[in-house]
């Protein structure tokens, strides 16, 4: 099936659940793509326990990850919220709380929808940073077919107290790959990923909070990060 | 010594990283980050020396002792080691 992700022409085997995730993106056009997942190149026999339905959500996700690095974009393990035009990325380890901040930002500010729970696609277009819904979107497939300005990124960390803070370029760079998948790239996807993070260095400001999982959390994030309030990178 | 090929060194935005490529991400998903004197003693470590021609490396470069030369050397070799990227000639 045909689809249109990030603003790309993807082709996507219809196997497995991969059809009613990608519902929303599907396309009819004769384009030609400029992503191609390839179902014979799915790692079934290097997981022989797992489902091979999360096999192929894993490696299809994988296929395009590496597709997109080579046009320039790349995908970042957050969970991003849209509130008034702009994106807001929350990303850290698993189980750092991402999800359940943006769900309280759905709750928190009238309007705001998750965009992408799990890993958006980030690309520069025209001079601006976006994010991308995508049928990738982990374990609650929260996700929405569109994009939105990137106002910024913030690292979590659990807290005693909802602090945030600007980070330096080193410090943001090493969370900013800490948080992209790198198995298995070849030299060249590597520099392709590390020249896109260099770009966004230089474009969007990178945050780092502890919090609570409390509203004020929500406004602290907001208040630092929305695009009026940003001071001097 | 030298550098385990599926290593590589990049410069980013005023930092070095160190990062593994391809099979190697299986074992080690990390990176490490070096500053200006820790990517001037991979350069050399790259093409293959001992660690006499390293502390040398640094003696010829900045105004420190041997001593101190060689205290540094050894905790770069550490965190080289602490990624397995290290290997015999």
């Amino acid at each position: 099936m045909l689809c249109r992700i990030a603003e790309l022409t993807v082709e996507i085997p219809t196997a497995g659940g991969l059809a009613p995730r990608c519902k929303d993106y599907m396309i009819n056009s004769a384009d030609i793509p400029d992503i191609i997942i390839d179902d014979s190149l799915y790692p079934y026999d290097s997981f022989p326990d797992r489902l091979r339905e999360a096999i192929e959500y894993t490696h299809s996700g994988l296929q395009f990850y590496r597709q997109l690095l080579d046009l320039g974009g790349m995908m970042l393990h957050s969970s991003a919220v849209e509130y008034d035009g702009y994106a807001y990325l929350f990303s850290g380890p698993s189980g750092m709380g991402k999800s359940t901040h943006t769900g309280l930002w759905c709750r928190t500010l009238e309007g705001a929808r998750v965009i992408n729970d799990d890993k958006p696609a980030l690309r520069k277009m025209n001079g601006i940073w976006y994010a991308y819904g995508t049928p990738w979107s982990g374990k609650s497939s929260l996700n929405v077919n569109t994009k939105a300005k990137v106002a910024g990124i913030c690292f979590l960390e659990r807290g005693t107290e909802n602090k945030i803070r600007r980070l330096s370029k080193k410090e943001a760079l090493i969370n900013i790959i800490a948080q992209t998948t790198r198995k298995k790239l070849t030299e060249i996807r590597m520099d392709s990923m590390l020249s896109c993070v260099e770009r966004i260095l230089e474009d969007i400001p990178v945050f780092e909070m502890e919090c609570l999982p409390d509203e004020n959390a929500v406004l602290t994030a907001y208040g630092a990060m929305r695009p009026e309030n940003q001071g001097e990178k | 010594m030298k550098i385990n090929e599926n290593f590589v060194l990049r410069q980013i935005a005023d930092t070095w990283v160190v990062l593994p490529l391809g099979d190697a991400t299986l074992d080690f998903n990390g990176m490490i980050t070096l500053n200006e004197t820790g990517s001037l003693l991979w350069n050399l470590l790259e093409k293959g020396c001992e660690k006499a021609d390293l502390v040398n490396g640094l003696l010829d470069e900045y105004d420190v002792t041997e001593e101190q030369a060689s205290a540094d050397v050894e905790v770069f070799l550490n965190k080289l080691r602490n990624i397995d990227c290290l290997e015999d000639l």
